[in-house]
């Protein structure tokens, strides 16, 4: 065979080849449209819709698990807050009626104290002027004594001996 | 990006032991066409042998090495002589009449004008075929899900991974997120014919109908009839017109018109061109290095083999290569189609598409 014709045999376009690759694409793509790209398309974007939708779902419930913590934390802080208030307020009424107590109970004290003192006192006026009378009294009968009876020197000693034990006796009688 | 690797890696795994054989290959038929005629200098007989595998035919013959397997006669099942089933004539004797030379190159449109309408299944049909009977095999093993419909082993993985690749980094990446996914299952479909029809020239043994002119012919016009298509349904028949003569002073309207028309047809063919070349050649290069052996010596093997072997790699990603190439330029074509329609709405995008 001559080598020219051979070497025009790859340039060589058949009509009858051009109508055979048409029909054969045609049918392929016909074919693979229904049985195969259609339904895996389908399952490719169902896929990627469930796999949106649960990444969706996750985000949302994330976020709503979020929520739900901070408010828990806030309740949690919240209740710590009020408690150490509660403890703080009792800690302070407590003290409050301490001081109280103890400001009335010194001042019971305080007027017991001064009671006690003035009673003293008016004790104390009251005896002093018992003794001057009593003193009083007994010089006047000293003097009497004296004046009535004559004593010697050894009756003297023993009278006065006896005036003075007398005195010591007489405010305790 | 990273999935595409990890594929390519996988199937030249896969691949290469298969290759193996491969290099013995045109020893068996070396001999076999060289006991039939008459002696030939073997540079022109390894060409020969290199232009009969590469390009389309009546007929198919699973190249094995040392063995010679009978050739399957696709097209005489369908009509053995002009006249008989799907081999037309326009009147008796049409088919026979040769083509003038200088209508050589372009044989089978001639002969086709000529009344001989010659619509049997060839060569690079059967090889769609059995291509599109591998993607329907890989797709029926990949239809294992979990009830979550998440897929389960390698097939599955591999099928999904390539198809929201096609939807995700083509379809919408160009289209938009809304036309993008109506347009995904016909642009899966063209990745996957062309990835499909790519590989199975790779098996060694097997021919690939991507890399003859017809099949990408076909292909590019399906584009184009889609680009138009999505231009016309997004900015209506008028907006689509108007658009051809573009936004300029009245007196450019018509050398506009003649650019943008032009430049309707060069899109796709450019894609047509781009991939049946790729395909063509590098089947070819690989051919030419391992015929070195037969036309230099058997010494050349140390240098040729190695050579191959690498350009074979090569060639694994230059299928899916040239498969995401022709699918991402549709998408962009159907993407520019579909902007048309914003044009009347928003004129600052305008610019930015073009």
């Amino acid at each position: 065979m001559n080598t020219l014709v051979l070497a025009s045999s790859f340039t060589d376009v058949k009509p009858g080849l051009i109508i055979w690759t048409w029909i054969t694409f045609i049918v392929v793509l016909l074919i693979l449209r229904k049985v195969a790209w259609g339904p895996l398309l389908k399952s490719v974007d169902d896929r990627e819709k469930n796999i949106v939708n649960a990444i969706e779902s996750a985000k949302r419930e994330r976020s709503e698990a979020e929520k739900l913590l901070t408010e828990q934390k806030t309740a949690i802080a919240q209740a710590r807050q009020e408690a150490a208030e509660q403890v703080r307020k009792t800690q302070a009424e407590l003290e409050k009626f301490r001081e109280e107590l103890m400001g009335k109970a010194r001042k019971e004290a305080d007027d017991l104290k001064a009671e006690a003192r003035r009673t003293i006192d008016e004790e104390r006026v009251k005896a002093i002027a018992d003794i001057k009378g009593e003193a009083v009294r007994l010089s006047l009968q000293v003097a009497e004594k004296l004046l009535s009876e004559r004593m010697d020197d050894a009756k003297h000693q023993a009278l006065a001996q006896q005036f003075v034990t007398d005195l010591s006796k007489k405010p305790s009688a | 990006m990273k999935q595409l690797w990890t594929l390519v890696v996988a199937m030249s795994l896969v691949a290469f032991p298969a290759y193996a054989s491969e290099g013995h290959e045109e020893g068996g038929h070396g001999d076999e066409h060289g006991g039939h005629g008459e002696p030939k200098d073997k540079a022109s007989e390894s060409s020969e042998f290199i232009l009969h595998h590469v390009a389309d035919d009546t007929e198919f013959q699973f190249e094995l090495p040392f063995v010679h397997l009978p050739a399957i006669h696709v097209a005489e099942l369908f009509g053995a002589e002009p006249g008989q089933g799907l081999y037309l004539e326009r009147e008796p004797g049409a088919c026979h009449k040769p083509v003038e030379k200088s209508q050589e190159a372009f044989a089978g449109i001639f002969k086709f004008m000529n009344g001989c309408w010659d619509l049997r299944p060839t060569k690079a049909v059967l090889s769609m075929w059995i291509a599109m009977a591998f993607l329907a095999l890989v797709l029926f093993l990949g239809r294992s899900r979990d009830q979550n419909g998440v897929p389960r082993g390698l097939f599955a993985n591999l099928v999904e991974t390539l198809l929201l690749f096609v939807r995700d980094e083509i379809a919408i990446a160009n289209i938009g997120k809304e036309q993008g996914a109506k347009y995904t299952p016909y642009l899966a479909t063209v990745f996957f014919f062309v990835m499909f029809t790519n590989y199975l020239g790779l098996i060694p043994g097997f021919f690939t109908a991507t890399g003859v002119l017809g099949v990408t012919i076909a292909l590019s016009v399906i584009t184009f009839i889609m680009t138009q298509l999505a231009g016309i349904r997004s900015a209506g028949l008028v907006g689509y017109f108007a658009h051809l003569f573009g936004d300029v002073p009245v007196w450019m309207k018509p050398l506009m018109f003649l650019v943008e028309f032009l430049g309707l047809f060069t899109k796709p063919f450019a894609l047509l061109v781009r991939l049946f070349a790729n395909m063509l050649a590098g089947h070819m290069v690989l051919f030419f290095i391992l015929s070195l052996i037969f036309v230099v010596n058997i010494g050349a093997a140390a240098v040729s083999i190695p050579l191959a072997t690498g350009l074979y790699l090569l060639e694994l990603f230059v299928a899916i290569l040239q498969a995401y190439i022709f699918t991402l330029l549709t998408a962009l074509f159907i993407g520019q189609g579909v902007a048309l329609g914003h044009h009347h709405h928003a004129e600052g995008e305008d610019h930015a598409h073009h």
